[in-house]
């Protein structure tokens, strides 16, 4: 048994492809498409390493499970993954990054880097929804806490990524309330 | 693949074993094909900023790669990436067993239907027909025959193979928690209760009368002895003799002990605080699970493999150990070893057995395959941290609040193979005194086999265990004399030059009393009976406490031996080669920054995991440096080539201190060989009136790096492209290649350069010369690199570390003290972290942002061990299959306080202080502040771990 997958990943399209029926996005993105930025954690929906972004037509998107969802779920639509952040060049060089890259980058936010995909994600999701819906500054800290706080890190112990993401939210001119 | 023809930049032929030339491909997602899209060399420039004149890292230099999703990992990596490689991937799935107590029959797979079989399916048959075996180090039975019972839970019974990935997913699907899948006969007893002990280690130490300088009796002064073994058990008897053997005068002493104790109790002089405490299984859930991936090229002989593994180094060696038996005996001539960066390791993938079984199932592949744990797998099969059960006794004289004696009888539970269990043994009991001096001990350690998964060199080393006991004590010490805790401590913390439990002095300065002293002043603790009346007035449910721990922890092997090379380009670009690995701590960005304290800017690339490039230094190593006796220690020496250790494996507590020395010696003869005469050669011949006066500039000391560029006395700044130029060109030193030995000392010897002797802390330096020679006579020196391209310098007055120093066990130790406060809810046990601060003695921080990640990741760790990850031992532990972390409960961020964390980084005492290993020790003192901040709060003392909110409630209750 198998389905047929078409979508698209970072703004390429992708498919239709055959996928084994059980196939679950984590494992498309790896074993077919050998888009591998998306990390496995656990599995389990539990560590949220997996997470990628779904877009939808009217311009609103969601996070979503890699792991535990399967690959049928995502078909027919925009997805993005920790791979489709970046600025390129012509030549395929990455030549910036994107806000939420950069200030994990200067804030030295992760060590060995494996859950890093998933916070990429899901505060890049967090700064869009910040962007049609400002907040006050007051509520910044627990708004990073509702969006991030089911992510798992082992090595930074989660200051890093956080206080990054603060600094982030509160410089950028229309993500908070004045 | 032509292995023959590949580029150095492709393959580093790192040294041949056994007829196997063995390559690593370090930095495998450079070359990979997959990686359509790179960094621009322009944004990876940005990573080194300058601030008030001196280089400062912007950002880890592996950091781009990392938050853009490159491929860096060996999980990334699929046969496709892989140059040469076919495009088929295989798949490989193994069956482990999860019983332990009966005899394993055997297993069908004739009920699966045609789309899912195996193309071929592994047993140990197989290894038993083509004489296939593990490496030594780690038993055997690498799959559970038929007719025998399984060693413990988990055991790996077969290995199914698969060509394509549905099949290998539909199979796994319907066999990974099939129970019924393997069949089992008659009960028989555990095998783990028919294995001696992996260990036994005993440290017994009784100080020198008046307190004189030397000890009457420790394993330092008077040597070590072990037990024999009856029915299984360690056995400590003997004749108790005061003039005997070691052994006898250590029983002697020994009963001694116990004699003082029961009389000092008996008479009310001393206070004995008797316990016994339990810690868990801990499961280090680094993110990235294992896996492998493997391709035996027929055509060109070559065995390909990529890993994810802490010590690449042992794998090569083991690897082609193992292939040297086997279907592919005498087939294998090249061995490449593709070892990228690792997501995690915490030990975890330090010697585990994993890569191996990827190596069986590559033997017997038709191509690619890949072997990758998923969680489950991972937390059935992965190392653990040893869970501990420690009686202790704690001697403290009630009039002088000293500490008269500490004994401990520790069991620690090895599991199912015997991997670290002996070293992680013995490090937990050397770590019991932690910070505190104890005049007599007796401290008994042994780790015995279980059928629970593999335990190994996870995070603590068993120091977390036994330190976390000691300060319980502690606490509960100072409550039974009515004494404040910090009295106590004071009393009795460590002086610089005083002995440890083994009779050594440890290294250093000992802060641990001016850690103290921040510490008591700190307004959580001050104010802490305030505002506990305050807070619990405020929060009706909830119950307020306050609680501090400290430690030390222990860093090295004692057979430490980093190697580095450090070359400049002529365009001035800066080369770093270590041996060294990247497991996230930053390892590749702070010995970047390492050499720009000699150099002035970063290392503009760092080369991690090297090998093959030390042959320039041709060492040789014979014995080991664990029991070499002094006099063949003596006879080896007069051989230049000979080192106690060639290599050793990557560490995240050991690059800071280990690495650096190498590192920071190699960048200094650049300079003062290399750099420094160039400048002056240019303020000469430019910038001074040569030659009708001198410029004063007779000493490299008088140079200063300033923006990047090199001055002295005022004179014009220098970029390091124009000196590395002048450096070229004179036949200056441009590359220089060090090897170094530590056993609680670094050894030394002289070396000369440019005919002047020098005592430097190598054994083994070569180096290379610019192309000109205008310098000293360079082009007879340029001849004389003939090894590897390098000049081999003859070291003479070689000085080793004595033999007898391995008694010492441990001496180098890096402080931590954490400070917490937290509520505690009476409804459901549940622990809030308030509020905490961390105070570390790190030595000379290389870059601050990386130690306070370590910080802040390690008391992330301890705080998981201390209330949250619980494994149950046997069966319905790990290596049930069924574990992940649904249930095994890791800390989140609201459970560390994320925005209330603080920290203070003691000062370094000099610029010349060493960098320490402080990966681990920040996880350890959390623990036990935390058990007594619970303690503080709720009236109930744990002594087993973790403290669980379930746990809390019902002792509350």
């Amino acid at each position: 048994m198998s389905q047929s997958i078409k979508l698209t990943i970072n703004n390429q399209a992708i498919g239709p492809i055959d996928v084994g029926d059980g196939t679950m996005m984590i494992e498309f993105l790896h074993e077919y498409l050998n888009l591998t930025g998306t990390k496995f954690g656990c599995g389990a929906g539990v560590c949220h390493a997996c997470t990628v972004i779904v877009d939808d037509e009217q311009g609103m998107s969601e996070v979503v499970r890699t792991c535990i969802n399967g690959v049928e779920r995502f078909n027919g639509k925009r997805i993005r993954t920790v791979e489709g952040h970046a600025k390129q060049n012509a030549q395929g060089e990455i030549t910036a990054l994107s806000p939420v890259q950069q200030t994990f980058l200067e804030h030295f936010s992760f060590q060995c880097g494996w859950c890093t995909s998933g916070f990429v994600n899901e505060s890049t999701a967090l700064i869009e929804r910040l962007e049609r819906k400002p907040i006050a500054k007051d509520n910044v800290e627990q708004v990073i806490e509702d969006a991030l706080g089911e992510h798992v890190c082992r090595c930074t112990g989660y200051v890093k990524y956080y206080a990054a993401m603060k600094d982030l939210i509160l410089k950028t001119e229309g993500l908070t309330l004045s | 693949m032509d292995v023959s023809n590949a580029s150095r930049r492709t393959f580093i032929k790192q040294c041949v074993i056994g007829g196997v030339a063995v390559y690593s491909a370090p930095l495998l997602w450079e070359m990979s094909r997959a990686n359509a899209s790179i960094i621009s060399p322009e944004l990876a420039a940005q990573w080194q900023t300058q601030v008030s004149g001196q280089s400062k890292p912007k950002f880890r230099n592996d950091g781009i790669a990392k938050v853009t999703g490159q491929k860096v990992y060996g999980r990334d990596y699929r046969a496709m990436d892989m140059a040469g490689w076919p495009k088929q991937q295989g798949y490989a799935f193994i069956l482990r067993a999860v019983d332990a107590s009966h005899v394993y029959q055997g297993f069908s797979l004739d009920h699966l239907p045609a789309s899912a079989k195996p193309y071929k399916v592994i047993t140990a048959a197989d290894l038993a027909r083509d004489k296939v075996k593990l490496p030594e180090f780690y038993g055997d039975n690498m799959l559970l025959p038929e007719g025998q019972t399984a060693d413990y839970l988990g055991h790996a019974v077969a290995i199914l193979l698969f060509d394509s990935f549905p099949a290998f997913k539909q199979t796994k699907s319907l066999l990974q928690f099939d129970n019924t899948l393997l069949r089992f006969g008659e009960k028989t007893a555990f095998v783990s209760d028919t294995k001696d002990p992996y260990a036994s280690w005993r440290l017994i130490r009784v100080e020198g009368e008046n307190g004189a300088r030397e000890d009457t009796y420790s394993p330092l002064h008077d040597g070590l002895f072990f037990p024999s073994v009856k029915h299984h058990k360690p056995v400590w008897s003997g004749d108790a003799n005061a003039q005997g053997s070691v052994s006898e005068r250590g029983l002697y002493y020994a009963g001694e002990i116990e004699k003082q104790i029961a009389s000092a109790k008996a008479d009310q002089q001393w206070q004995v605080l008797e316990r016994e405490y339990r810690t868990q299984i801990i499961d280090p859930m680094m993110m990235e699970p294992e896996a492998f991936n493997g391709w035996f090229d027929a055509s060109s002989q070559t065995f390909h493999t990529v890993i994810t593994s802490q010590s690449p180094q042992d794998f090569q060696e083991m690897a082609v150990h193992m292939l040297s038996s086997g279907p592919l005996a005498d087939k294998v001539k090249n061995l490449v070893v593709h070892s990228p960066y690792i997501g995690g390791g915490f030990g975890a993938k330090d010697h585990s057995i994993f890569p191996y079984y990827g190596v069986l199932a590559t033997i017997y592949a038709n191509g690619p395959v890949r072997l990758a744990n998923d969680r489950f797998e991972q937390f059935q099969s992965g190392l653990k941290r040893h869970p501990f059960i420690m009686k202790s006794r704690l001697a403290v004289d009630k009039a002088t609040l000293k500490i008269q004696a500490l004994t401990s009888q520790m069991t620690v539970d090895g599991g199912g193979r015997v991997n670290f269990s002996p070293s992680v043994t013995s490090v937990g009991a050397t770590a019991m005194q932690s910070i505190y001096y104890t005049p007599r001990n007796d401290i008994i350690a042994t780790s015995y086999a279980s059928r629970n998964p593999d335990a190994g060199s996870m995070r603590g080393y068993g120091t977390l265990q036994s330190m976390t006991a000691m300060e319980g004590m502690i606490h509960e010490m100072a409550a039974e004399l009515n004494v404040d805790p910090f009295k106590l401590r004071a009393a009795n913390v460590m002086e610089s030059g005083q002995r440890n439990t083994q009779g050594a002095i440890p290294n250093g300065t000992l802060r641990y009393r001016e850690m103290l002293d921040m510490a008591e002043l700190d307004p959580v603790w001050q104010n802490r009976a305030d505002n506990k009346a305050r807070y619990e007035a405020k929060n009706p449910g909830m119950r307020y406490g306050v609680g501090f721990g400290i430690a030390t922890k222990d860093y090295g092997t004692g057979a430490a031996a980093p190697s580095a090379a450090v070359r400049l380009s002529k365009d001035g670009k800066i080369i770093l080669e270590i041996g060294f690995i990247e497991m996230g701590t930053g390892t590749q960005t702070s010995q970047a920054v390492v050499v720009s304290e000699s150099l002035g800017s970063f290392a503009h690339e760092v080369k991690l995991a090297e090998i093959d490039i030390w042959d320039a230094m041709q060492l040789v190593q014979t014995d080991n440096p664990y029991i070499i006796s002094q006099q063949r220690q003596d006879e080896m020496t007069a051989n230049p080539r000979w080192t106690p250790v060639k290599a050793m494996a990557s560490s995240a507590s050991m690059s800071a201190y280990y690495q650096s020395h190498v590192t920071r010696i190699a960048a200094d003869i650049i300079y003062r060989h290399g750099l420094w005469p160039a400048a002056v050669s240019i303020w000469n011949e430019l910038y001074f009136n040569t030659p009708m006066g001198k410029t004063n500039l007779n000493h490299s000391r008088d140079g200063r790096w300033t923006d990047g560029k090199l001055t002295a006395m005022g004179f014009p700044p220098l970029s390091i492209d124009i000196l590395a130029k002048r450096a070229h060109d004179l036949g200056l030193v441009v590359g220089v290649m060090g090897h170094a030995f530590n056993r609680w000392a670094w050894a030394e010897a002289d070396f000369e350069i440019f005919g002047t002797k020098e005592r430097i802390a190598l054994d083994a330096l070569a180096l290379q010369y610019g192309e000109g020679d205008k310098y000293h006579g360079s082009a007879d020196r340029k001849a004389r690199m003939n090894s590897n391209g390098y000049h081999l310098i003859d070291r003479q007055a070689m000085s080793y570390p004595k033999a007898e120093l391995n008694n010492a066990m441990v001496t180098y130790y890096a402080p931590c003290a954490t400070l917490v406060e937290v509520a505690v809810n009476e409804g459901n046990g549940e622990v809030s972290l308030l509020s905490s601060h961390t105070w570390l003695e790190a030595g000379k921080v290389i870059v601050n942002e990386l130690v306070e990640g370590q910080i802040q990741g390690g008391l992330a760790m301890g705080i998981g061990h201390a209330l949250h990850e619980e494994l149950p031992p046997f069966e319905a532990g790990a290596g049930n299959g069924t574990w992940n972390i649904n249930r095994y409960k890791v800390p989140l961020a609201r459970h560390v306080g994320v925005w209330s964390q603080r920290h203070t980084i003691l000062p370094q005492l000099s610029e010349t202080d060493p960098s320490r290993g402080i990966a681990e020790v920040v996880m350890i003192p959390v623990v036990s502040a935390l058990v007594e901040a619970v303690y503080q709060a709720t009236a109930v003392r744990f002594y087993e771990l973790p403290m669980t909110a379930k746990k809390i409630k019902e002792a509350m209750a």
